[in-house]
């Protein structure tokens, strides 16, 4: 009896095989199948003098796993092709299999540095379907906790950029600011990086002695430690002279290339989510958008200032917040087991790297139907390949910084 | 007898054959060496003395591996712990107090780890690049003056030779990066070449304006015009030429802010990605040996080497003594040294431990004895390394050498915790739009005032 | 919920538009063929009075029955959210016009809907598979989709429990298989 044959098939790149009997002449053919489309055909065929790099997926600084191929002819970049899936997990997949309440805890995961953000989007698209009505209270937390964590966000991009320059103190001073915010969500949440704290009409408990008291701690030198971090920073020759006049990106190209967030905000299109369809108690804040960029547009000098200025602003927000908070219950009367309508909602928060966007579509049951989730850092990393063209190696590392990728966020 | 007979019953069998085995080898070896002495030993010192000068050699080169890994182990320790302070952590804690001992435990590890060697690598130069890394920074080593006469060959062309066998550390690098078969380490590699070979020009010819200066090329003659007052050191004289040497100086080093060559965010690690083990150890130490010369260097050649900054003798001979020395002969004292031997510590020990007896009289007695103890000992090494001093030149010199070098080791380290890494196009562009011309600069201007003064009749 | 939006809609893309103009909430939406896309979003853009500039989302639903590619836009001249569904698309060879040709941007979204749905996105310059392997060849958001067919195939298959090369006896392809109107 003969074994079946089996279908011809060409190599996977999973293949065990390759590894084991490791010859010279089977990396020649790359990549390890024949190309797809007619961009992945151009993109491998090199030019005289050319070559590529395979930077990741594990390598120091591509902000988690992401893979790209570089093409590079000496120093000088002159194509790259980001392979991602490395970090999939199937969130969508896994979402249109849980209830309603577990897609909370699902999708917190999906981008680590800032999940509030990943579970407002979601509630407030389960609230539209379900036409519940968030008491105010509960909103103003959501803005307060929300607020708080993209400034940890940031703080910790300050750090990141500095380290993917070379800078290997920054990141330290930056996690005292996010430290103290992360320490006073988990007097709140009990979790310090995955909350699991918006729920839908409302938010899972009142706030706390501990919280008032780290929040309040906190924010009496706030702007001040701001500002060290700063001027830690901002004076260094070197840092400016690596980020200024690289990676422009200009009016026309951010709209077109669908970037959101403090990156378009950078080049000069004033456009936040809080302010252009806004959200939750955003409209009776008092707030600035801050915008950067000239007539050609804002580098990754301009990203990094810009994302500083935001800064500032969400430290007025918390001020609103915390003097005008309502009082109130945090919940709205919910039933336990939730089957919404039919039907389709699109809800979209401003988190701190762009529009976050969720669709769910129900079909009546206590799972949706569909669950969609935007990350803006997915729209974001396409531009790094634009960007790249006739930079140098080590400008990779600052532009794709300055536009502040996460790959939970991007591989789902 | 007895209690001997017992304990040797107890040792395990392979025991009860080494421990006769080592007292007889104990009694036989100290007769036999010196039967061997008086045989051959008057020929052993006649052969000995007629090759002076391989002995020093020899000497000096053993003494200058053996000094370069502790050497490096020094720095390491300071770079894992100022840069830990500085990024407000602990840093190393366990091995020893403060973790002193962390780098050589750390150096171990790396011993005992897996030497691997990819497959498709050229494997005979992928070995033998660290070990030329390694050694060409060690045979740097053999012109630095550690103090007066303590240097390994006294050569007259001290500089030529500093610069030509430090300029071969680029050919170790580029055979590193270029054996490994890989692409981060081919770049890695290339911009060391690139880089090296780029600083080494604005490096030489800063110092060329020095050697017109001191009109040698002798490092030993270099550092010996820099004695006196601390305005005697060259750095004032050549302010320009020294920050252009420094500059270029932790370029050559491959330090923060111009490590390109092993930039993480990068390149991964540069040269350096597919070595493990010892190789990888011996590229590592390579790097902090190299810190340590430049910054030899540095205090060598501007900052007045091993003198001290201020002149003592001249101190000395304003108050009224002539130069210091200590004039005193143990031997003259015959048998009484014995006695004082013998006696004088117990003395010192008991007044020393009086105070704090009479202060803390309910506390044991033996703690103000080791008190007393401790304070004596530190007394001795105090009043010997005082005599040490003043009485041979060389141990004052390797003092004020020593501070001086890991002054600037600790500047290596915190610009590493400071400054971001440049662009490889900013690097080439500061080499040679700026440091090049300002280097030639301070040679025309040092020669011109060199000329000017002379035709002035002033020396 | 902007009515003046249904309007000024239902009059730039009267004979454009499947279905009648839905809102609810926040959002409008409007349904259209696959081959009149390119022209409603052009439209939308470069509209003065609707200028739909900012692409907020591209993604592909399955309703069970056949695919569909959703678009969400924003524009300053109206405060809601506008929906774009493309309806009807066959689940053997589901085809659409890439939108790359106005947002570039569009191109990793289309290939993540081609990835997770197989719909086809004619026009666009790269059109392979962004977070799966290349030798895969289902598609994994459908809802005909179980997890054994197609990893029991890669090198790990029947390792893990979650692998094994047999469908499941419970859950066969008409047991999970939901569907909606949407």
């Amino acid at each position: 009896m003969t074994a079946p044959a089996q279908p011809q098939q060409h190599p996977s790149e999973d293949d065990p095989r390759i590894m084991l009997d490791g010859q010279v002449g089977q990396y020649e053919q790359v990549p390890p199948y024949p190309p797809r489309t007619e961009r992945e055909a151009e993109f491998y065929t090199l030019g005289d003098g050319e070559m590529f790099l395979n930077m990741g997926p594990q390598h120091p600084s591509t902000h988690g796993v992401l893979r790209v191929v570089l093409k590079i002819s000496g120093e000088k970049v002159v194509d790259l092709d980001p392979v991602l899936g490395y970090l999939h997990r199937g969130v969508e997949k896994l979402c249109e299999n849980s209830d309603y309440h577990h897609i909370i805890s699902q999708i917190d995961p999906l981008e680590y540095v800032s999940s509030l953000f990943m579970e407002w989007a979601p509630v407030m698209a389960f609230e539209k379907l379900l036409d519940v009505q968030v008491p105010r209270r509960a909103e103003y937390i959501r803005v307060l906790t929300g607020e708080m964590l993209r400034i940890a966000s940031h703080a910790l991009f300050q750090g990141w950029m500095a380290l993917d320059l070379g800078g290997l103190t920054p990141i330290l001073y930056s996690f005292i600011e996010r430290d103290e915010i992360v320490e006073a969500l988990a007097a709140l949440t009990g979790q310090r990086m995955l909350f699991n704290y918006f729920r839908i009409g409302g938010v899972n408990g009142d706030l706390n002695h501990e919280f008032m008291s780290r929040v309040g701690d906190w924010m009496s030198r706030a702007l001040v430690q701001h500002e060290a971090n700063i001027g830690l920073l901002n004076e260094n020759e070197i840092f400016v002279r690596r980020m200024r006049g690289i990676g422009k990106v200009d009016r026309d190209m951010a709209l077109r290339m669908g970037v959101t967030g403090p990156n378009i905000r950078a080049a000069g299109v004033p456009f936040d989510v809080r302010r252009a369809h806004p959200y939750s108690v955003y409209p009776e804040l008092e707030f600035n958008v801050p915008v950067r960029g000239t007539k050609d547009g804002g580098d990754s000098l301009d990203r990094y200032l810009l994302r500083l200025d935001e800064v500032r602003e969400s430290i007025r927000i918390i001020d609103q917040c915390l003097h005008e908070m309502p009082d109130g219950p945090v919940m709205a009367r919910m039933p336990r087991l939730m089957r919404p309508r039919p039907g389709r909602a699109w809800a979209a928060v401003e988190s701190p790297r762009g529009l976050f966007g969720t669709y769910v579509i129900s079909d009546g049951t206590d799972q949706p139907f569909r669950f969609r989730v935007h990350d803006p850092s997915f729209v974001h990393l396409q531009l790094v390949g634009m960007l790249m063209k006739d930079n140098l190696i080590a400008d990779t590392m600052a532009v794709m910084a300055s536009l502040d990728p996460v790959m939970g966020g991007i591989d789902k | 007898m007895t209690a001997a007979t017992r304990s040797l019953r107890q040792v395990a069998t392979v025991g009860r054959i080494v421990i006769p085995l080592l007292v007889i080898f104990l009694i036989v070896a100290p007769v036999a060496t010196v039967l061997v002495a008086q045989a051959i030993g008057p020929w052993l010192i006649s052969v000995l003395n007629s090759n002076i000068g391989i002995l020093r050699f020899v000497v000096a080169i053993t003494a200058i591996l053996l000094f370069s890994i502790p050497a490096a182990f020094i720095i390491i320790y300071m770079e894992l712990k100022v840069i830990a302070y500085m990024n407000l952590r602990v840093g190393p804690n366990r091995v020893l107090p403060a973790g002193a001992a962390h780098s050589v435990v750390a150096g171990l590890k790396v011993l005992t780890k897996e030497d691997f060697t990819p497959n498709s690598a050229d494997r005979l130069v992928f070995t033998w690049a660290p070990v030329l890394v390694f050694l060409t920074a060690v045979m740097t080593f053999m012109v630095v003056p550690f103090g007066p006469g303590l240097v390994g060959a006294p050569l007259n062309i001290g500089l030529l030779y500093l610069f030509a066998v430090g300029g071969m550390t680029v050919v170790g690098l580029l055979l590193a990066g270029w054996s490994s078969f890989n692409k981060y380490s081919l770049l890695g590699g290339l911009r060391s070449a690139a880089q090296v070979v780029s600083y080494e020009i604005p490096l030489t010819l800063s110092v060329v304006g020095l050697i017109l200066l001191a009109g040698s090329m002798s490092i030993d003659s270099i550092a010996r015009q820099q004695s006196g007052w601390v305005w005697d050191w060259f750095v004032f004289r050549q302010p320009l030429g020294a920050l252009i040497f420094f500059i270029a100086g932790v370029a050559e080093a491959n330090r923060t802010p111009f490590d390109l060559t092993e930039a993480d965010s990068e390149i991964v690690a540069g040269f350096a990605t597919e070595y493990s083990g010892m190789r990888f150890g011996f590229l590592f130490f390579a790097e902090y040996v190299n810190v340590f010369i430049m910054s030899a260097l540095i205090v060598t050649l501007f900052f007045g080497a091993w003198n001290a900054p201020v002149d003592v003798n001249w101190l000395l001979h304003l108050v009224g003594v002539g130069p210091l020395s200590i004039a005193f002969d143990p031997g003259q004292l015959g048998g009484n040294l014995v006695a004082l031997a013998a006696v004088v510590p117990l003395v010192v020990t008991l007044v020393l431990a009086a105070p704090f007896y009479l202060l803390r009289p309910e506390k044991p007695v033996w703690q103000s004895l080791l008190i007393g103890f401790l304070l004596l000992n530190l007394l001795l090494v105090g009043v010997l390394g005082l005599s040490a001093y003043v009485d041979w030149d060389w141990v004052a010199g390797l003092i004020w050498f020593m501070v001086k070098a890991f002054a600037f080791v600790f500047v290596f380290v915190w610009m590493r915790g400071t400054f971001p890494r440049v662009r490889i196009d900013q690097l080439m562009g500061f080499a040679w739009k700026w440091l090049l011309p300002a280097s030639l600069l301070n040679l025309f201007a040092t020669a011109l005032a060199i000329i000017l003064l002379k035709s002035a009749g002033i020396n | 919920m902007d009515r003046t939006l249904k309007t000024r809609l239902e009059a730039k893309l009267a004979d454009r538009l499947t279905g009648p103009v839905r809102q609810r909430q926040d959002q409008t939406e409007i349904r259209v063929r696959p081959a009149d896309l390119i022209e409603v979003l052009r439209t939308l853009h470069d509209d003065p009075q609707l200028e739909f500039t900012i692409l907020a989302d591209v993604c592909g639903v399955d309703t069970g029955d056949t695919l569909q590619t959703v678009y969400h836009l924003w524009s300053d001249e109206t405060p809601d959210w506008l929906r774009i569904v493309v309806d009807g698309l066959p689940r053997e060879d589901p085809r659409v016009p890439s939108i790359t040709s106005l947002w570039p941007g569009a191109e990793w979204s289309e290939r993540e809907a081609y990835d997770m749905f197989g719909i086809v996105f004619e026009g666009n310059r790269d059109l392979r598979r962004i977070y799966m392997p290349p030798d895969y060849t289902s598609y994994p958001l459908r809802k005909d989709f179980h997890l054994p067919d197609d990893s029991a195939r890669g090198p790990g298959g029947g390792v893990r429990h979650i692998e094994q090369p047999y469908a499941p006896v419970a859950g066969t392809e008409h047991s999970i298989r939901r569907t909606v109107k949407a």
